[in-house]
């Protein structure tokens, strides 16, 4: 595979989302991904090429940080001459594993865990460096996760699904959950502390039931409540109380 | 409270879209998130402070979004932006609360308008299903510019309407002070039921509960020690 459309793919990776839709999610983003990964069947098999950029353009969602593994698998199959059909069912199998185990690792694991550990580093006096920290290492994680991704995609064309089931990636999303629950746990506090300072006791009281009567809520509030929903209910009838009031 | 003069203002409108277009679009590096977002606003209004304060408080709302594949969630980033610069200048907890009203408004508002995005992409691509059906790459690259398009226009349209909120609040003389006071402490103790409860749910019952209860305690030991 070319360097050059490899790196050209990759950096469309960042945009992979952006025609993102309930009919191919992001099968537009895969589609524009591609095409540089595609480049050299053009002139070597034109009507290859044609339905290669056809299949590449479908139905297909996982995390987006992980999506350069089915795309580099893809593109390597269609170099490959794999069959259209064995193509699109490869395509149709990687976007449940990928979608689980991208977002345990990234949306239930990583971008919790490194927010909230910024949340308390500001609480506790850092300022804005832990959230410049918190950009760093965030983007240092996901650019390092989708260039290997590329590149194992690319490397071991139909068999990236024994390549990621052999890979780091498993164990990482199995171990990064339990350090986003203490991450969040110790913020919780501090962020508290750090936000309440300087109002008075009956304040914080109040503040401290909203919190009780939130979590209880959420918990047992069913598919009507939502975190948004409570707060602007509770925002609401405090300043609509408070202005009769006065 | 510091003044939002024309520059400012448009500094904060272009930094709102981009924000809006980080979420889901492009580049998705996480500047959509309220810490970052927020600080970045107090950056630009010249009050830092109020930025980490407000950009940990929405952060806390943030956590408890998981945004997978075709779920329906706020969007938290220029409601950020709109709250920073409704309450940059003022003493702290002074329109924090209703500065995180309005952001709560918008995060609604926001979220509605990605998934009108999504149908709009969505009817952009039976535009062009016979290009995608003859493998034309121009058809694709038309629709992959027009939906980044399409949500570059979202995020200005919103962060302009937050912004005008915003204007408007500041127009107002504060509320008294012992209401803003229990509105702050309202929209506090909302967004930390919001991250707590977030918590919970995605805990179970397995190791990631266990330390979850851990981490609690050790912030409540730090808390206490700090007094």
């Amino acid at each position: 595979m070319n360097t050059p459309g490899r790196s050209r793919a990759f950096v469309r990776l960042f945009a992979i989302q952006g025609d993102w839709n309930y009919e191919r999610m992001l099968g537009i983003g895969m589609g524009w991904a591609a095409a540089p990964l595609l480049d050299d069947l053009r002139t070597g098999d034109p009507a290859r090429h044609t339905a290669a950029v056809v299949r590449s353009a479908e139905f297909f969602n996982c995390n987006p940080n992980l999506a350069g593994l089915a795309l580099g698998a893809l593109a390597r199959a269609e170099q490959d001459g794999v069959p259209g059909e064995q193509v699109s069912r490869l395509r149709t199998a990687l976007c449940g594993p990928l979608g689980a185990i991208g977002d345990r690792l990234f949306w239930a694991g990583v971008v919790p865990a490194l927010s909230a550990l910024a949340i308390a580093a500001v609480a506790l006096g850092a300022g804005a460096w832990a959230v410049g920290l918190f950009l760093v290492a965030y983007n240092a994680l996901r650019i390092g996760t989708g260039w290997w991704s590329l590149g194992t995609g690319l490397r071991e064309g139909l068999q990236v699904g024994g390549a990621v089931g052999r890979s780091w990636l498993p164990r990482a999303a199995d171990r990064v959950g339990p350090v986003a629950g203490f991450a969040v746990g110790l913020a919780v506090p501090l962020a508290g502390r750090w936000l309440l300072g300087g109002l008075a006791p009956t304040e914080m009281v109040l503040a401290v039931l909203l919190t009780l009567g939130g979590v209880v809520l959420s918990r047992w509030g069913g598919t009507h409540y939502s975190a948004v929903r409570y707060a602007l209910v509770v925002l609401v009838l405090l300043a609509a109380g408070g202005m009769v009031m006065r | 409270m510091n003044p939002l003069d024309g520059g400012t203002l448009l500094l904060l409108l272009g930094w709102g879209t981009l924000v809006a277009m980080d979420l889901v679009s492009v580049p998705q590096a996480m500047y959509a998130r309220p810490l970052v977002a927020g600080t970045v606003a107090g950056l630009i209004c010249g009050d830092l402070m109020i930025g980490l304060q407000l950009g940990v408080l929405l952060e806390l709302f943030a956590l408890d979004v998981l945004p997978v594949g075709a779920a329906r969630y706020p969007d938290h980033g220029p409601a950020t932006v709109a709250a920073v610069a409704a309450s940059a200048g003022a003493p702290w907890p002074e329109r924090m609360g209703t500065a995180v009203l309005l952001a709560m408004l918008l995060a609604v508002l926001g979220g509605w308008s990605l998934q009108r995005l999504r149908h709009l992409n969505a009817q952009a691509l039976h535009g062009r299903a016979a290009a995608l059906a003859a493998g034309s790459e121009p058809g694709i690259r038309a629709l992959q510019w027009g939906g980044l398009g399409r949500d570059a226009l979202r995020g200005l349209l919103l962060t302009a309407l937050g912004l005008a909120g915003a204007l408007l609040l500041r127009a107002f003389p504060p509320l008294p002070l012992r209401l803003q006071a229990v509105l702050g402490a309202a929209a506090i103790g909302c967004a930390l039921a919001a991250v707590a409860g977030g918590a919970v749910r995605s805990a179970g019952r397995g190791a990631r509960l266990h330390w979850l209860i851990a981490g609690l305690a050790a912030g409540l030991l730090i808390a206490l020690g700090l007094g």
